[in-house]
């Protein structure tokens, strides 16, 4: 019964979540649409989870001294004084939390992603070498989107844009089209298995 | 040491110093060089040219987040700037936590710049009436499907507490039959979702703008018509703004023209880097061979 009832759960979800896609009926389109709410609710319980896990994690290492414990304590200051700023002093385009977010949170997420220009620059330097036929061929596709693509590639030489264009737009495009097919038959072919319940790891356990 | 060993060996500090160099120029000296408009910009562009004023809205998913605000955010507020020049109301929304933030700030800017030029109080916008921005949302593809039902069941109330059934332009957009493209601003593969419920299911129109590392896997989309235009990274971003100028719907670039200057400057440095180590490279492996 443990494993039945899931399993027939799953089996009842799936194939009516499927079929309501297919049949715009009202009573269909009813059924979806308190489904959809549902999942929009478990996913926000979702995060109730992960700010205990947050605060479970960062509480034990700050409770035991760990390394960089520290950095616990500010995690946490952090996300407790936002949240009451947020809920005290509300959310307005001029409010306190607006402002913290864009003075303080925005200009760290820029300087953090900003860093690995410097890093890619280094490694695109000592990495990036034409040993190999592929290598060559890499380097060369590199050069050719990067200089097409750049404002002045045009004066370089007229066709450098359109040349680059094709590579993104032939090339890139065919390989692209190949991985996106393969996912969605990897997709298909693993919802189906879970629905059917030939897949039951999600289950637990060791069958 | 020879010399082709010495290219191979440059310290990265120099080369972070260089970078940071390059970097700054752009910001000092102004350059302006003409944009070649890639078609799938253009396209975009034209969609949104294509919509009747105050007819349907334009939907905008604001789902970046601030280390990629530097190619989304001009790219944002171009965006807002053509859809308010041209009457089209705008509904707002993010399925990205950290992007209320900014989307707050790029309609605050856009609508402050327009109404500081307005003469009349016709000319200026109000919000719920103008533009309205719903908030945040998780669990985002049952939100999406479910907003083809009704909105107001998605999102019973703004992102500033408002009822939405209390907002006039609310009243007049239910799902997706009053919404005429819905655009999504991301650094992560948010639009694949749109693509395959909402638009599947509803048909709604998908544009999107995204980060230069998400956009060639649009392609493909762009291709078969699933995706109405595509922005793609800084250069999407400043030729939107060329766009935009170029048809009077704003008065001067924005900051994409100046980041787009920087980035074109690192990527010169980039290639004459590799260059320099490939050719480094090649005369050490001829010595050895050589030797051998």
């Amino acid at each position: 019964m443990k494993r039945k009832l899931p399993l027939a759960i799953c089996f009842f979800m799936g194939i009516s979540m499927m079929i309501q896609f297919f049949i715009p009926h009202p009573t269909s389109l009813n059924f979806g649409s308190m489904i959809y709410k549902w999942i929009i609710v478990l996913m926000a319980f979702a995060l109730v989870l992960a700010i205990g896990n947050l605060i479970r994690h960062h509480g034990f290492k700050i409770q035991k001294g760990k390394e960089d414990w520290p950095y616990s304590i500010v995690t946490l200051t952090s996300m407790v004084a936002m949240a009451i700023i947020g809920l005290a002093w509300g959310i307005d385009p001029d409010s306190l939390y607006q402002s913290i977010y864009l003075n303080i949170m925005a200009p760290l997420g820029g300087t953090m992603f900003a860093l690995l220009a410097y890093y890619m620059a280094s490694a695109a330097y000592r990495a990036f070498r034409a040993r190999s036929l592929e290598a060559t061929l890499l380097l060369i596709s590199a050069f050719v989107v990067m200089i097409g693509f750049m404002p002045f590639g045009q004066y370089i030489h007229p066709r450098f844009p359109a040349f680059a264009e094709w590579i993104m737009k032939v090339p890139n495009m065919a390989s692209q089209r190949g991985i996106l097919l393969g996912v969605a038959f990897g997709s298909i072919a693993t919802a189906l298995k879970i629905i059917l319940g030939i897949e039951r790891s999600w289950l637990g356990g060791k069958e | 040491m020879k010399w082709y060993d010495r290219i191979t060996m440059i310290d990265r500090r120099v080369i972070y110093l260089l970078l940071t160099v390059f970097v700054i120029i752009p910001f000092f000296i102004k350059v302006t060089i003409p944009q070649k408009i890639m078609p799938q910009t253009r396209r975009l562009f034209d969609f949104i040219e294509s919509i009747p004023p105050n007819d349907k809205v334009v939907m905008i998913s604001f789902d970046y987040s601030p280390q990629t605000q530097p190619e989304c955010h001009p790219m944002a507020k171009a965006l807002l700037k053509h859809c308010f020049a041209r009457g089209i109301p705008i509904v707002g929304l993010s399925f990205e936590p950290e992007a209320p933030g900014l989307a707050v700030d790029a309609l605050v800017s856009v609508v402050q710049e327009i109404d500081s030029l307005a003469t009349n109080r016709e000319d200026s916008l109000v919000y719920g009436i103008d533009y309205v921005y719903l908030g945040w949302k998780s669990g985002r593809i049952a939100a999406q499907l479910d907003m083809g039902e009704a909105i107001s069941g998605v999102f019973p109330r703004d992102y500033f507490g408002n009822l939405i059934d209390s907002l006039p332009l609310m009243q007049a957009t239910k799902n997706y039959k009053n919404v005429a493209i819905v655009i999504i601003l991301a650094s992560a593969d948010y639009p694949i979702d749109w693509i395959r419920y909402p638009q599947t299911r509803y048909g709604i129109k998908v544009g999107a703008g995204l980060t230069a590392v998400m956009a060639p896997q649009y392609y493909p989309f762009v291709q078969t018509g699933q995706v109405s235009g595509l922005m793609s990274g800084m250069k999407g971003a400043a030729e939107y703004e060329k766009l935009v100028l170029d048809h009077g719907y704003a008065r001067t670039l924005g900051s994409a023209e100046t980041g787009m200057n920087s980035q074109s400057m690192i990527h010169i440095l980039i290639i004459v880097f590799i260059i320099l180590g490939n050719v480094g490279y090649f005369f050490s492996r001829r010595q050895k061979g050589t030797h051998k």
